[in-house]
């Protein structure tokens, strides 16, 4: 820097001072805020975490809490009550800051239908309350997860009441032995009950979840699971193959040798049986492991609640188009795969707001104490290399893939992931087509590896 | 003090036998330690040594113990305990005039003990044999005197029965050493001659040299010449361990042990066995004996990880200044980049010098497998023919110029369990073992001379022999000579593409079956790809084996939600970083353990 010494022969230039902004630089998001993210339009996705199980299975890394279930004549023994006045208080603090107008809501867990009919009352009041479900002229996607034995007439019919119209039953297996490995502790019986239940509510968009590479599974076991499965006739479907995850008993008792691995040969063998029989079934892949049935095809679903359905303006301009099946697509799981903003509430629940991703803390404890700010954790803003990653990470898990004119031409992509793409189209595991960057069949068998490549 | 009342003497035992635990405890029979200030093995002063409870450097300690009324100068030169370091056993041996024998009361003798026998009446030096551990219930000593007796040919009578642990028979083995040793030979009035028998570094004071002055005498300020490798140097320090090092200003004459403090800044500048004599009244002749440390085993090591080449230079350079008695050169691979060739005394060695790097240092290093020194006689441009040594496979000469190639051939002592005999020769055989001689050693053990190719014995030899005889085998060996044979460079191909860092020498006839398991092993180390590879190994181009890494089935995640977005791109990140980090050739990522995979004989 040069010195310039001021002297009356050489006076400061005369021009205008500088404008400081005296309220500083911009302040940073902050996720205990949502007023400070500014929002010019409402947040349309909301997820929320109850935690409660009364029982943990032996591959879920969800976080649960499992409480003894209360014995009638006795004090609750649980946090069940506590935990739904901290949830609403959070619902209210959040629903000040800044504006929700949400078009899917989604319960998850934990076991949502574990909580007491008496609870979800009062949740499904506050969420009225709040103006998040209720509103004439809309009515927004809200699904609720279900194990097949808490799923009770009386539940399903204030959760039909209180505008739930979407259950997600984890049924995982009609194989007892296969239900054992996963420590699973329900009936095969128990699900087709749980449906005829949300049936009987009024409840028609059921969702079932099934889980295939069972430690012990066959080929024909699968079958026989699918087939059970699609006799159900649900609307829509998700296969997921059995995922290690880590700090699992399953995955520990893996490690010590208690339990083996499907052959990652017969494991593609499983996979490919789902995508051929459920595609025979009617039923139209839109995400690595989720189905939905295209209208027309199968029974079971009036058709005024084909109606209803219909009405739904699809939120994501990808989604958009005549796609027969999109109609009973998760839309709030879209939400993600879209990279769209939600926010979660409850211990543990996940949020993504104008490109920041944070977390509550998993820990009801705390959760309880600090109602209703939860504490917050893994906040992160990603840059935008590693926002792009996770676009491409999301969109390539979509059936319908990314457009491949705003990816190409996206400022973020790298020439070195430019190439990984052409690598990948020559190889045959991604397509370009219809403007669009997909995995192909091919592909989506190693969705991750090819993923891997590209970011 | 007058060089009569002075002895020089070694103790030789095998590993395990309590050399070092005797060594302590003859120290505090002498009052030179006591029990409050004793840590454990005061001679193995590196903390790699205690750990793996061998010695790797030898020292040399001076006490004073009174014997008839007299007070005798004892000087004891420790020697290493494994067969990787027979040049600086002999050495030592070479600066004494008797040698303790340590025999395991509960083991009896052992293949070192018997190979360092013949080394110690080699070099003239009087024998003490002793029974050591006969504190323990299993102890037979009067049946291991017996045996010392038959074996070696010591008279039973004359061995002492001690237990270093309790210190039982201490004071008469001390008393043996003044009575039975002789007193230093060596002429005052000749040209100065002092044995090089051991040197360390020491990073305030420079090499401090372990010496034994053979003929005439030297003292602090003269300027000494090292005979071996001609340079000359000023004597800053002359002194005795006693120990803690003690200052002397005297002259060391004829028969005195000390060490040698002058301004040396490298171990390159000292060569063991060399030496030491006045630069301006030199001898005319340096003692025999002296050899260039000549290493026998090699291997590559590449930076790996977070590790610069540059770090890992100065590693290497700071570590060979505390061990001249490996080699390093720069070299490069086209799998792996640039790295050092690195030469060993031996297996252990090799083991040792690369534990120091990543302890010391703290670098990460990938190590490619160990090879030896072969002959090649070629053809050369214009006719005629010469010699060339090599240490890499990769460095072999265009087949059709190759006369032939030679390996070195060791002569080997097993003595093992009687029982185990067969075994031990089944894999002696296996290794393409020539049997020399069987003899026996006592009514259940017995000693199996072999010649062994080196290369056959650098892998996992030592392992097998232990695990077939239960813990019980031992071995000593040494490099004989260079053989022809009949050996073939055996090269790797990956995905259609030659992996420089993964060809191998080896006999012809083997050839298929080390192709087959190296092939195996390779396809367990490597991930499977988006593709199919094939995995090939090739005699001049001729196929002999081959695998097939299948291509990735499935893999995919299941379930990804909002809750695992983040969780989720993290893991795909790693994996991609996973990936850089490995070597990529011909497309494949090669793990770095995939280059140790050579090892796998096969053998099962």
């Amino acid at each position: 820097m040069s010195l310039i010494v001021r002297s009356a022969k050489n006076p400061a230039p005369k021009h205008t001072p500088i404008v400081v902004d005296r309220q500083g630089p911009e302040n940073p998001p902050d996720p205990n805020d949502l007023a400070s993210f500014r929002l010019s339009e409402p947040l349309g996705s909301v997820y929320l975490h109850l935690p409660f199980c009364f029982h943990k299975c032996h591959y879920c890394d969800f976080y649960s809490i499992v409480e003894p279930a209360q014995t009638p004549g006795q004090p609750p023994a649980d946090r069940q009550a506590a935990f739904t006045d901290a949830l609403c208080g959070e619902i209210l603090t959040r629903s000040e800051q800044t504006a929700f107008h949400p078009t899917t809501l989604f319960a998850g867990g934990g076991t949502p239908t574990y909580l007491r009919p008496g609870l979800w009352e009062r949740l499904l009041q506050t969420l009225g309350e709040v103006g998040w479900i209720g509103c004439p002229g809309s009515t927004p996607e809200f699904t609720v997860e279900a194990n097949p034995e808490t799923v009770t007439p009386e539940l399903m019919h204030r959760l039909a009441a209180g505008g739930v119209n979407r259950v997600s039953i984890g049924a995982q297996s009609f194989d007892t032995t296969s239900l054992k490995q996963l420590e699973r502790w329900h009936e095969p019986e128990s699900v087709p009950r749980a449906v005829q239940h949300c049936r009987d509510a009024g409840i028609t968009n059921l969702s079932l979840d099934l889980i295939f590479a069972i430690p012990g599974q066959t080929l024909a076991m699968l079958e026989r699971d699918l087939d059970a499965l699609l006799a159900l006739q649900p609307t829509h479907l998700s296969t997921y193959g059995l995922t290690y995850e880590p700090n699992t008993p399953l995955t520990a008792k893996l490690r010590v040798g208690q339990v083996r691995r499907v052959e990652e040969d017969l494991e593609r063998d499983m996979y490919e049986l789902v995508l051929d029989k459920l595609e025979a079934a009617g039923f139209e892949q839109y995400e690595v492991s989720n189905w939905s049935r295209v209208p027309g095809t199968g029974s079971g679903v009036s058709a005024a609640a084909l109606t209803q359905q219909s009405k739904h303006t699809d939120p994501t301009p990808e989604a958009r188009g005549p796609k027969p099946g999109g109609r009973f697509r998760c839309r709030h799981n879209l939400a993600y795969w879209h990279n769209h903003d939600w926010l979660g509430l409850g211990p543990s629940a996940a949020s993504h707001v104008r490109g920041h991703r944070w977390r509550n803390a998993p820990n009801l404890v705390r959760y309880l104490q600090d109602a209703p700010t939860p504490p917050i954790t893994d906040h992160e803003h990603l840059p935008p290399d590693q926002s792009l990653g996770e676009r491409l990470m999301l969109g390539l898990r979509l059936r319908e893939g990314l457009n491949a004119g705003w990816l190409l031409g996206h400022p973020d992509l790298r020439e070195h992931q430019r190439q990984a793409i052409d690598a990948s189209v020559r190889l045959g595991f991604l397509e370009q087509a219809d403007g669009r960057l997909r995995l192909t069949r091919k592909g989506l068998f190693v969705a991750d590896s090819v993923i891997a490549q590209v970011l | 003090m007058s060089s009569d009342h002075i002895r020089n003497f070694c103790i030789i035992a095998h590993i395990d036998h309590g050399k070092s635990t005797l060594a302590d405890r003859m120290l505090m029979g002498t009052g030179a330690m006591d029990q409050r200030t004793r840590q454990e093995q005061a001679l193995d002063s590196m903390e790699l040594e205690r750990e793996r409870g061998i010695t790797i450097k030898s020292s040399a300690v001076s006490v004073e113990h009174v014997y008839n009324g007299k007070t005798y100068e004892l000087n004891f030169i420790d020697t290493p305990g494994h067969v990787d370091f027979h040049y600086e056993v002999s050495r030592a041996l070479a600066a004494c005039e008797g040698a303790i024998l340590v025999v395991d009361s509960t083991q009896g003798v052992e293949a070192q003990t018997v190979a360092n026998l013949y080394k110690a009446v080699d070099a003239d030096l009087e024998l003490i044999p002793i029974i050591n551990k006969i504190d323990l219930p299993s102890a037979e000593p009067e049946r291991r005197a017996l045996q010392v007796e038959e074996v070696l040919g010591l008279p039973a009578e004359d061995c002492i029965f001690t237990s270093a642990k309790t210190g039982q028979g201490v004071p008469e083995l001390l008393d043996a050493i003044c009575e039975r040793f002789p007193p230093p030979k060596g002429k005052q009035d000749a040209k100065l001659q002092a044995l090089i028998f051991d040197a360390k570094y020491d990073d305030y004071r420079g090499v401090i040299v372990y010496f034994r002055v053979m003929n005439g005498s030297m003292k602090k300020g003269d300027r000494v010449r090292m005979m071996g490798i001609k340079r000359t140097f000023y004597i800053t320090e002359l002194g005795k361990f006693r120990p803690q090092m003690q200052k002397i200003d005297e002259p060391f004459d004829a028969g005195d042990v000390g060490y040698m403090v002058a301004a040396i800044k490298t171990l390159d500048d000292v060569n063991i066995g060399d030496t030491i004599t006045l630069d301006t009244d030199p001898a005319d002749q340096p003692l025999p004996g002296y050899q260039e440390p000549q290493p026998m085993v090699f291997c590559d090591f590449y930076p790996s990880g977070n590790t610069q080449f540059d770090e890992l230079r100065e590693a290497i350079a700071k570590l060979h200044i505390n061990d001249a008695s490996f080699t390093f050169e720069p070299t490069s691979s086209e799998a792996l980049g640039s790295g050092f060739r690195c030469g060993f005394l031996g297996m252990l060695h090799m083991d040792i010098i690369q534990e120091r790097l990543e302890r010391e240092s703290n670098v990460e290093l990938v190590q490619t497998a160990p090879t030896v020194t072969y002959e090649v006689q070629q053809r050369i441009k214009g006719g005629g023919t010469d010699v060339i040594h090599i240490t890499n496979p990769a460095d072999l000469p265009n087949p059709s110029n190759i006369i032939e190639i030679r390996e070195p051939i060791v002569l080997a002592e097993i003595i093992t369990p009687t029982d185990r005999i067969g075994d031990i020769m089944k894999l002696c055989e296996q290794r393409r073992g020539v049997y020399k001689s069987q003899k026996f050693l006592a009514d259940d053990r017995q000693i199996l001379e072999y010649e062994l190719p080196l290369a056959e014995i650098i892998y996992d030899f030592f392992d097998k022999l232990k695990s077939i005889t239960s813990g019980y085998g031992t071995m000593d060996y040494h490099v004989s000579e260079f053989r022809r044979d009949n050996l073939v460079k055996m090269d790797i191909m990956v995905n259609g593409s030659i992996v420089d860092a993964l060809a191998v020498i080896v006999h012809r006839e083997k050839a298929e079956f080390r192709g087959r398991h190296l092939l195996k092993k390779l396809k367990q180390e490597i991930d499977r790809h988006l593709f199919e590879i094939p995995l090939q190994a090739a005699i001049g181009g001729k196929i002999i084996a081959r695998e097939t890494i299948k291509s990735v089935g499935k893999n995919v995640t299941a379930k990804c939600y909002g809750g695992d977005v983040t969780r989720k791109r993290k893991l795909l990140e790693k994996q991609k970083a996973g990936k850089a980090r490995m070597k990529k050739i011909a497309s494949v990522d090669i793990p770095q353990k995939a280059f140790m995979a050579v090892l796998d004989t096969g053998e099962g």
